[in-house]
């Protein structure tokens, strides 16, 4: 086991008062908290933060953290505690919060999972689960990312999330749950789907809660989505967009000719009907046009845009610049 | 893999319109009626038609999601709910900022040929 430094998690010094104790947990919360944070590992560091808390801002907990941390620490960074070490704290609940308590560390449950067991199922009706009492499960909310092209055209996705049950002594604990799900074709950015009575089981064979999954898009290079539409930005030679061409464009996991009308400029977007999120109402593709130059011209090229210098003389694509 | 790794067919909740009344929405979020009419007079959340009675309410998912994202705001960092509804208001804001940074990195990306 690893011996965890709560003043390091929390960034504080040994010697810190209760106070400062205090103010680091608070701004470290907001941080890392997992409803505000994008940092990857922000539920961990939460957990952590909350953790180092609970123990430090209890000066009974802290005094005896601080006596383990004088000589339980060993040199290679694991942990031991002294033989007969019994915390003499415990963890009696109505600490940080009971339903993250059992989000805590091994290390944690070491020294102060005494007084654990009792505490956290007290929240539940008083002394563990009674026989008789029903509880609906918890429904489990998770997230699940898709490349473009599985939201399209649908897919089967693997996932995992943590459902909380009762072991055989009533203490409530997470267990990993994985399921294979059948996505279907045309879902959307934050769209939910459920997964009836796969969220946490029931208590005293009351029903279990669902699982919801919202859906978010992972970056895709070329295709980006707006509400239906996909948006896609397409390269053509000045030549095509000149004299008009037709281009071939790529779809979602396909690709469709587009007439690219005469005169074309840059940025110029065209609409390709129901080539968008299918669905009822299917949206649409839109190109984006950009014209693009080859890296080096011919010596015959450099000819031909001379003669063309000379024949468009008065055209200023600097006008708007006033120039 | 094992046997729970049958696969399950899923049920598109925003499609359809698949709904909570005032007292599942509690059910679901283990929460007193009160806090849900609560939350709703601060905006935080919102019934899909504007009934006057609360019993009349029906709630999306995504009302249920941010009703749990409330609750956890409030219990770990103490915030109450004016505090709430503006710390939720930004934190849409944030995220729609984030989108719109990624998608023009991408159109950007895209017009540099990269």
């Amino acid at each position: 086991m690893d011996f965890k430094d709560y003043y390091a998690v929390l960034g504080v010094s040994e010697s810190a008062s209760a106070e400062e104790i205090k103010k680091a947990y608070r701004k470290l919360a907001r941080k890392y908290h997992p409803d505000v944070s994008k940092e990857e590992d922000a539920d961990t560091k939460f957990k952590d933060v909350g953790e180092a808390y609970e123990v430090l801002k209890d000066p009974e907990k802290r005094a005896e953290y601080d006596q383990l941390r004088k000589y339980g620490a060993r040199a290679d960074g694991s942990f031991e505690p002294p033989p007969g070490w019994q915390s003499g704290s415990g963890f009696g609940g109505g600490g940080y919060t009971e339903a993250d308590a059992r989000q805590f560390s091994d290390f944690f449950e070491e020294i102060f999972g005494g007084g654990r067991r009792g505490g956290f199922s007290g929240g539940f009706g008083g002394g563990g689960f009674r026989q008789n009492m029903k509880m609906r499960g918890e429904d489990v909310h998770a997230r699940i990312a898709l490349f473009l092209e599985e939201a399209f055209h649908g897919c089967e996705k693997q996932v995992s999330f943590a459902v909380h049950e009762a072991d055989e002594h009533g203490r409530v604990i997470p267990r990993q749950k994985t399921l294979k799900v059948k996505i279907p074709a045309g879902m959307r950015e934050g769209q939910h789907i459920r997964l009836k009575g796969q969220g946490s089981p029931g208590v005293g064979g009351a029903e279990p809660g669902d699982l919801f999954i919202e859906v978010e898009f992972a970056p895709h290079p070329h295709f980006s989505v707006e509400g239906r539409d996909v948006m896609v930005t397409v390269p053509i030679a000045p030549w095509e967009a000149a004299l008009g061409a037709t281009v071939t464009v790529p779809t979602v996991g396909s690709k469709v000719n587009v007439k690219v009308p005469k005169g074309s400029t840059s940025g110029r977007k065209l609409r390709l009907k129901g080539k968008g999120f299918p669905g009822k109402h299917p949206g649409d593709q839109i190109v984006i046009l950009q014209i693009t130059m080859p890296e080096k011209h011919s010596a015959e090229a450099e000819k031909l845009y001379e003669q063309l210098a000379e024949a468009e003389k008065n055209f200023n694509p600097r006008s708007k610049l006033h120039v | 893999m094992s046997k729970q790794d049958h696969i399950l067919t899923v049920e598109v909740v925003d499609q359809d319109g698949s709904t909570f009344t005032l007292r599942e929405i509690c059910e679901r979020g283990e929460c007193h009626a009160e806090f849900v009419i609560k939350l709703v007079d601060y905006g935080i959340i919102a019934p899909l038609e504007d009934y006057p009675e609360a019993r009349q309410w029906e709630f999306d998912v995504a009302a249920l999601s941010r009703l749990r994202k409330a609750q956890r705001l409030q219990r770990d960092l103490k915030v109450n709910l004016p505090g709430l509804a503006m710390s939720l208001e930004l934190l849409d804001e944030v995220e729609e900022m984030r989108r719109e940074v990624a998608r023009l990195n991408n159109r950007i990306r895209q017009l540099m040929g990269e």
